[in-house]
């Protein structure tokens, strides 16, 4: 695996040097993630069809969307001062690595492919599709991140 | 037999040192925790902020407790059936974490919080829809799961932190 340095002394770091900022940084991106990925789970439901069927997907879709757009946005910052205090040591992870393209991925698919479709109320079969692509995807990622600890 | 007796053998049985000693099942079974986390802790936010009057505001509290109703246990499931093979892997380790026993208090209120509310709130939603305005108890049980919900989280995370004393340590180690 290729490995990466960059040039940065985390032991000055304020998250190595207190007790609280790191847990409660991992409590915060565990709320997070929570509410992000439960509201995407709930279109993804709709849209394969096997819950939550008493509204159209796209209604679901956009009474949910406040709330999983401020669940990445506990998750998007957090996560990157989580990484600050050690990022060599994530950086090197393959979990780390895979975590990241996954995140990547999933994101760009979020906002394109699956807000279009669920938008637009498809045919059962599409829906069923993107849901379920929707939901490979985000437990990817979850387990992406518990595997940095294992590897 | 005791607790600590309970806990100590649980965890020696050959499927739980099997399953804390395999490098794959136990982080499998870690992803189902949280995934049922999001599922469960998701859907309960959502219903508590709808309670509220955050969210949702176009369909009623009735509609909205009714059809997350059986994923929302699903979710519970899950977590709690995840929750209790990574308990058992460790069980000794845990016991001696005064953080696990703060969770497993919360959990309890968590159940108590839902006997309490039942009949005024979550068995009630029709009268809650009809009311002018949400009443105040909806918004007390709903403030109040909110803060269950991440005081669970909190002390779950906080197990970590927490360094057993060497001589309590079970065969297997910290980890």
């Amino acid at each position: 695996m290729l490995q990466i340095q960059i040039p940065y002394d985390p032991t000055t770091n304020p998250l190595n040097n207190n007790e609280w900022s790191f847990p409660l940084l991992e409590i915060i991106h565990i709320v997070g993630f929570a509410v992000a990925i439960g509201t995407i789970f709930m279109v993804d439901l709709r849209l394969i069809g096997i819950g939550l069927m008493r509204r159209l997907p796209s209604q679901w879709a956009r009474d949910v969307a406040p709330w999983t757009l401020g669940g990445f946005a506990a998750v998007l910052i957090s996560g990157p001062l989580i990484w600050s205090s050690d990022p060599n040591m994530y950086l090197n992870n393959g979990a780390f690595r895979f975590k990241m393209g996954a995140l990547l991925i999933a994101l760009v698919y979020q906002y394109t492919i699956h807000r279009k479709i669920a938008f637009s109320d498809p045919s059962p079969a599409v829906g069923a599709l993107v849901g379920v692509l929707s939901v490979a995807l985000w437990v990817s990622v979850v387990a992406g991140g518990l595997f940095i600890a294992f590897v | 037999m005791s607790v600590i007796e309970l806990f100590r053998w649980v965890q020696y049985t050959d499927f739980f040192t099997a399953f804390r000693e395999s490098g794959l099942a136990y982080p499998i079974v870690m992803t189902g925790h949280l995934t049922g986390m999001a599922l469960f802790g998701g859907m309960i936010a959502i219903t508590d902020m709808r309670m509220l009057g955050w969210t949702m505001r176009g369909s009623s509290i009735t509609d909205l407790v009714d059809q997350l109703r059986v994923w929302k246990r699903i979710g519970f499931v899950l977590v709690v059936g995840c929750g209790l093979m990574l308990l058992c892997a460790k069980a000794e380790l845990y016991y001696h974490n005064p953080f696990y026993w703060t969770k497993m208090t919360l959990l309890i209120l968590v159940g108590v919080h839902a006997l309490v509310f039942h009949r005024s709130v979550y068995g009630n939603t029709a009268a809650l829809d009809r009311a002018a305005k949400i009443p105040r108890v909806a918004k007390l049980a709903a403030c109040i799961s909110l803060l269950l919900w991440v005081g669970l989280v909190s002390a779950g995370r906080s197990i970590a932190y927490f360094d057993v004393p060497e001589d309590l340590t079970p065969s297997y180690g910290l980890r």
